[in-house]
């Protein structure tokens, strides 16, 4: 029986991870109270929320989702000392995420690349990173069941899809969207170099409706939001769980998880948007929040059980800060190509993130981005003083003749790249996450001798003439690894179902399990240990 | 209670014990020009649960006015469906609405459409129906309705009254297309069940043929060939198009009943048939012509926005005071059919102004395209627009005054600007259309010792739960 | 053209001006119809709103939302305290050249506060905001200008360009003809 203060099962978070979780099960009968430290907003007031937002930041995905005192969460325009996340070391961990009910995915591109085999064993392959617990065949199954939860469209032409090296059960629910003319030119052209630019698989409706959500229209605003719903984010599935069953509690910040004496969970406690405490019991815990709010969560629960922190007998906990470390190149091109019909990314090359050189550095994905240029541009040929007809072509000469390339980098799981507890305090007096961080030698090493040659050679192929490049690694928002997987309680905070390994019905699945991000987004792969997890939390249940 | 026992004849299908049907093998030929013409007569869209089902198996819940009404197995299950039925039991069935135990079926089964079918069609149809359909040996669930609503007995002086008991008969002054659509029309494709006002009795009102009616949450237009009210701006081949696509380039389009009308009918059948279809429409006149003039419900409202009243500014702030539904269109409904509303260059999603579903003579399906979405099958594409009611997949959840106050700025800005919406509207539309007090009056009526005339009223609603709560025109 | 802050019409007298100058913009009508009671609540006198958007008009050659443009006349109001004058100058340099594009005149506004003033204003009309920073006021975001200028090609994102997975076409080139707007 699910009340407001127990259930079967409470889950922290409603983002992809939780949602998938709690509808399998619901599905399977038991109780579910799911706890959203943010509020729950409606899509009309997020889309209106961008297009409100002056045009020179609407690449700032924030202006959408202002973050509640309660809940903090990075917005842009921060002061380093007032912002959210807290920095060490030489490189700056300031990811973007949403503390809102349906979490981040609401922002997501939708973008789907699955791991490789190769991925999951960088350390007997290449011996560097770590291996993962288990191999891409019992993967596999998870990642179709989450291309058929998530609606992902992709490619049925095998040489189009990705990964080359891994087996497919079963094709994509739908097929790959189509490209846009800068799209189809970018192919081309790299194409000439050897490289094959593929469409991304993304959750996104390609060509028909799915799961009750309409087909893409091609709005090109997947981007701070999908304002149709044709892209899956987690938003879409809550109506559906509470007609199922499910209680859903919001502006509700989870603060400490309790353990009892057989040191299993008992209950976790969350301020309500008052400041006023409460405690929710449950026979098993799921801690689906971000990969870095479950860290945060768990150091701030420590207690004498427990003195690192709930489920970090290892030390493990917040260790292994993971994201994909990207490089833009912004290109000028002499010919016109046309970004911004479709979605904002739809194709890219992956091949160039696997190879024997990954004993040496890491390996890097390729992506063209396909926002519509114009946000981009405007200011640029304004400021340039023309009038008339001249400043209505040089508008329309940058948006068609100018482009991202992107290099995403692959990074290792390294200990010192560390989530702390700050002494610094947030609204409700719980303390900032403060992040260590360094990309890496493997990182820089890429750069210097693959992915900067590569995307110069691509962009000289294209016609530039001008190429700009970012001049520090940006983040791409793919959080893992702080409560990374492995067999080995000593060294690796959750198991191969993403259950605690010190405590039986505490599950912390999500990117914070991954032992290894290659180059990829990392939310299908999310998914599928969500899915997995699921699968053990049911069988779990069935002994509760 | 007296009255309900000598009534209960009503016996479940599948008890009845009749002579089963001779082993008959039918020709290819006649199988498959049963199955056209069961498709002309849209069998499918009610007798088959589309959530999963299996072909006419039954088990669609359809709304009503008086209840939920559950379709029957027409598969030939000897057991749970028509397995038994001789083809005079099927012919009754069908064109007397009589059911092979002798029981009057509920007119949800549009049995006076049907009328007109000649013998030879229903021998076709029967060989269809007897060896064309996979047998379904499954129960479809039992309809349960209310007293006095559950006495079927009740329709048998309505169907005296007003069922007609010939069949089509050429009009030798008419072409043979003409002759031919009037037949589909009026028999098979059934249009006035939905398009025709119903009158006291709710019996179809034949001297407003097709002027247009309430089916559940939607309209069904008049489609007529009134110039301004009807469809008399439309070519033939227009009509053709439509029937074909469900659309009407920035015109029309096909959402409810109308939509599966298309999806599993219209868009089925020959290019001849939909033609003979459009002859026949088109010559229908409208009781009120000669009252035609002004603008047609094509042609109203013009583009243009109301976003400079709350651009930039705060959200919540613009869902307050004289803008909300400019607001609530910007947020919810431009992505899609543009800040203007002037739909896709392609056309795929329509324009919001010069658009039936926005300029009708009324304001339900404005209400409900907004409440209940569209969802449109045909051979081109899947055409969904996803609803902003209270159903799982609801893009948002628009309150009744939400919609109360989208609609009103989409009839003043897009369509027809006479027409205002309330809450309170919104409301019944959400609840599926108007709701009967028949039920109550016939209880109370039968107290005061005149049940037999009310019993007859009664009867008479079931022509109001002809196409459940899905259905729905644009047209 | 002179201001008539005192005119008891001059509401009325701005709001078809507004329709004039704003010229056949393929809505104007419904926006013009809508813009009324915005326009008569407005800080900004009629006169100076008239001025304003006849300035627009000499200083871009499209077509004008004049719903946008009371947005934007109020905010320069408040950033330009001497704007009557400003305006009333640059239509002066225009109207002694007989400008009919804004390239016939623009050289001959001097440099400094004037010509700070004609970019301020271009900008606003294309990026349909006061400025590139975070704290800008937004005017509109669907018709500012810079949309305009790939009309014929791009969508304004968030909005759909298509039926599902229709948006296919080829690459314009750089020859093709600009969209009129």
């Amino acid at each position: 029986m699910v009340t407001k203060n127990s259930a079967d099962v409470v889950i922290v978070g409603t983002g992809v991870v939780g949602v998938v979780i709690a509808e399998q099960l619901l599905d399977a009968g038991h109780s579910v109270l799911m706890i959203e430290a943010g509020p729950r907003v409606t899509r009309a007031e997020v889309v209106e929320n961008w297009r409100n937002a002056p045009l020179g930041v609407k690449g700032d995905t924030s202006v959408a989702y202002p973050s509640r005192p309660w809940a903090p969460h990075p917005m842009g325009g921060e002061k380093p000392e007032d912002a959210y996340l807290q920095f060490t070391g030489p490189d700056a961990y300031d990811q973007t995420f949403i503390r809102y009910a349906g979490g981040s995915t609401w922002h997501w591109a939708g973008t789907s690349w699955r791991l490789t085999p190769e991925d999951m064993r960088l350390n007997s392959l290449y011996g560097v990173g770590r291996d993962w617990a288990f191999d891409y065949d019992t993967l596999e199954p998870y990642y179709v069941r989450t291309e058929h939860k998530l609606g992902i469209c992709g490619p049925s032409d095998r040489s189009q899809q990705w990964p080359q090296t891994g087996d497919r059960s079963a094709p994509y629910p739908m097929p790959a969207l189509p490209f846009s003319p800068g799209e189809v030119k970018f192919t081309e052209v790299v194409k000439t170099l050897g490289y094959n630019n593929i469409p991304v698989s993304q959750a996104r409706n390609s060509g028909m409706p799915y799961d009750g959500r309409p087909a893409c229209c091609a709005n090109n605003n997947c981007v701070p939001v999908c304002p149709v719903a044709a892209k899956y984010d987690a938003e879409t599935a809550l109506h559906r769980l509470e007609k199922k069953g499910a209680t859903l509690l919001v502006d509700s910040v989870v603060y400490k998880v309790e353990t009892n004496a057989q040191n299993k969970i008992e209950a976790v406690h969350f301020y309500d948007q008052h400041k006023e405490s409460h405690r929710i019991t449950g026979k098993l815990f799921v801690l689906a929040c971000n990969g870095l709010e479950n860290p945060k969560l768990l150091l701030m629960s420590q207690d004498d059980r427990n003195p690192n922190g709930v489920a970090n007998s290892s030390d493990q906990v917040g260790r292994n800060m993971m994201d994909h470390p990207a490089r833009t190149f912004t290109v000028t091109t002499k010919e016109p190509f046309w970004s911004g019909i479709g979605p904002v990314v739809n194709s890219g090359i992956m091949e160039t993130s696997q190879g024997a050189f990954r004993s040496e550095h890491a390996g890097a994905y390729f992506r063209y981005n396909n926002f519509a240029r114009n946000r981009f541009v405007t200011f640029a040929a304004l400021k340039k003083g023309l009038v008339g007809k001249a400043l209505d072509d040089e508008i329309r000469r940058m948006a068609a003749c100018t482009a991202d390339i992107v290099a995403a980098h692959e990074i290792l799981p390294d200990p010192n790249n560390r989530l702390t507890l700050s002494d610094k305090k947030d609204w409700l007096g719980l303390p900032k996450p403060s992040i260590n961080y360094d990309v890496g030698d493997y990182v820089r090493k890429c750069w210097e001798v693959y992915s900067q040659p590569i995307g110069k050679q691509i962009a000289e192929a294209m016609g530039a003439i001008d190429i700009k490049i970012s001049p520090k690694y940006n983040n791409s928002k793919h959080i893992m690894g702080g409560t990374i997987m492995g067999k080995d309680a000593s060294n690796s905070v959750v198991d191969v179902d993403c259950r605690a390994h010190d405590h039986e019905n505490l599950f912390i699945p999500g990117g914070g399990a991954m032992a290894a991000g290659a180059c990829g987004n990392s939310t299908i792969t999310m998914t599928a240990l969500a899915l997995k997890a699921g699968d053990a939390i049911v069988e779990q249940m069935r002994g509760a | 209670m007296k009255t309900v026992k000598s009534f209960a004849l009503a016996a479940p299908l599948a008890l009845v014990a009749l002579a089963p049907a001779a082993a008959q093998e039918f020709s290819k030929e006649l199988i498959e020009k049963g199955r056209y013409l069961a498709t002309a007569s849209d069998c499918v869209a009610c007798h088959t649960n589309h959530d999963g089902g299996k072909p006419m198996a039954g088990g669609l819940a359809m709304a009503s006015p008086v209840g939920t009404i559950m379709s029957t197995n027409i598969t030939p299950s000897k057991q749970f469906g028509i397995g038994n039925y001789s083809e005079a039991q099927f012919a009754d069935a069908v064109r007397k609405g009589v059911r092979g135990d002798g029981a009057n079926l509920y007119p949800a089964m549009p049995y006076v459409s049907y009328s007109n079918m000649t013998d030879e069609d229903i021998n076709a149809l029967y060989a269809y129906f007897m060896q064309g359909v996979e047998p379904v040996d499954e129960k479809a669930p039992e309809t349960k309705l209310p007293f006095p609503m559950n006495i079927r007995v009740s329709m048998m002086g309505w169907n005296l009254l007003f069922r007609p008991n010939e069949v089509h008969k050429d009009d030798p002054i008419q072409s043979d297309e003409w002759n031919r659509g009037k037949y589909l029309a009026e028999g098979a494709a059934h249009c006035s069940t939905c398009h025709t006002p119903r009158g006291v009795f709710m019996q179809e009102q034949k001297s407003l043929n097709l002027t247009g009616g309430q089916v559940g949450a939607w309209y069904a237009p008049d489609i007529t060939n009134d110039k301004v009210h009807g469809i008399g701006s439309w070519s033939k081949e227009d009509l053709v198009t439509y029937l074909k696509t469900g659309k009407l380039e920035n015109r029309a389009q096909a959402a409810g009943s109308m939509a599966e009308a298309i999806s599993y009918s219209f868009q089925h059948l020959t290019d001849a048939d939909l033609n003979a279809i459009a002859t026949y429409v088109r010559s229908v006149p409208s009781a009120n012509a000669g009252q035609a003039s002004g603008v047609t419900r094509f042609d109203k409202g013009s583009a243009g926005n109301d976003m400079a009243t709350f651009r930039g500014k705060n959200y919540a702030d613009g869902l307050k005071g004289d803008h909300a539904g400019g607001q609530i269109f910007a947020a919810n409904c431009a992505s899609c059919h543009g800040y203007n509303a002037q739909g896709t260059k392609d056309g795929y999603y329509p324009s919001l102004f010069h658009n039936a579903a926005t300029a009708g003579d009324n304001s339900i399906n404005v209400i409900s395209a907004i409440l209940n979405g569209v969802d449109r099958h045909t051979e081109a594409d899947h055409v969904f627009m996803p609803p902003f009611g209270d159903q799982v997949n609801a893009v948002v959840q628009l309150n009744n005054v939400e919609v109360a106050s989208l609609s009103n700025y989409l009839l003043a800005q897009y369509g027809n600007n006479k027409l205002t919406v309330t809450p309170e509207d919104v409301q019944v539309i959400r609840e599926g259309g108007p709701k009967s007090n028949i039920v109550q009056l016939a209880r109370i009526g039968m107290g005061a010792g005149v049940a037999a005339v009310l019993l007859l009223v009664v009867g008479f609603v079931w022509y109001r739960a002809r196409r459940k709560a899905r259905p729905a025109h644009a047209a | 053209m002179t201001r008539q802050s005192k005119d008891p019409n001059g509401t009325l007298m701005m709001s078809r001006r507004g329709i004039l100058l704003g010229g056949a913009t393929l809505f104007a009508g419904s926006i013009a119809a809508t813009l009324c009671p915005t326009l008569s609540l407005a800080a900004v006198d009629a006169g100076t709103q008239g001025q304003f958007m006849k300035l627009s008009n000499l200083l871009i050659q499209h077509q004008l939302s004049p719903a946008v443009g009371a947005r934007i006349v109020d905010t320069a109001s408040g950033e330009y305290k001497n704007l009557p004058q400003m305006l009333d100058a640059i239509i002066a340099i225009a109207e002694k050249k007989n400008a009919a594009q804004v390239e016939d005149f623009f050289g001959d506004i001097p440099d400094g506060e004037l010509k700070d003033f004609a970019h301020w204003v271009i900008s606003a009309w294309y990026s349909g905001c006061s400025s590139e920073k975070r704290n800008a006021t937004v005017f509109t975001y669907e018709e500012a200008l810079t949309f305009k200028t790939t009309s014929d090609i791009l969508t304004i994102p968030s909005y759909g360009i298509s039926g599902p997975n229709l948006w296919t076409r080829p690459n314009l080139p750089l020859s093709a003809p600009m969209p009129r707007f």
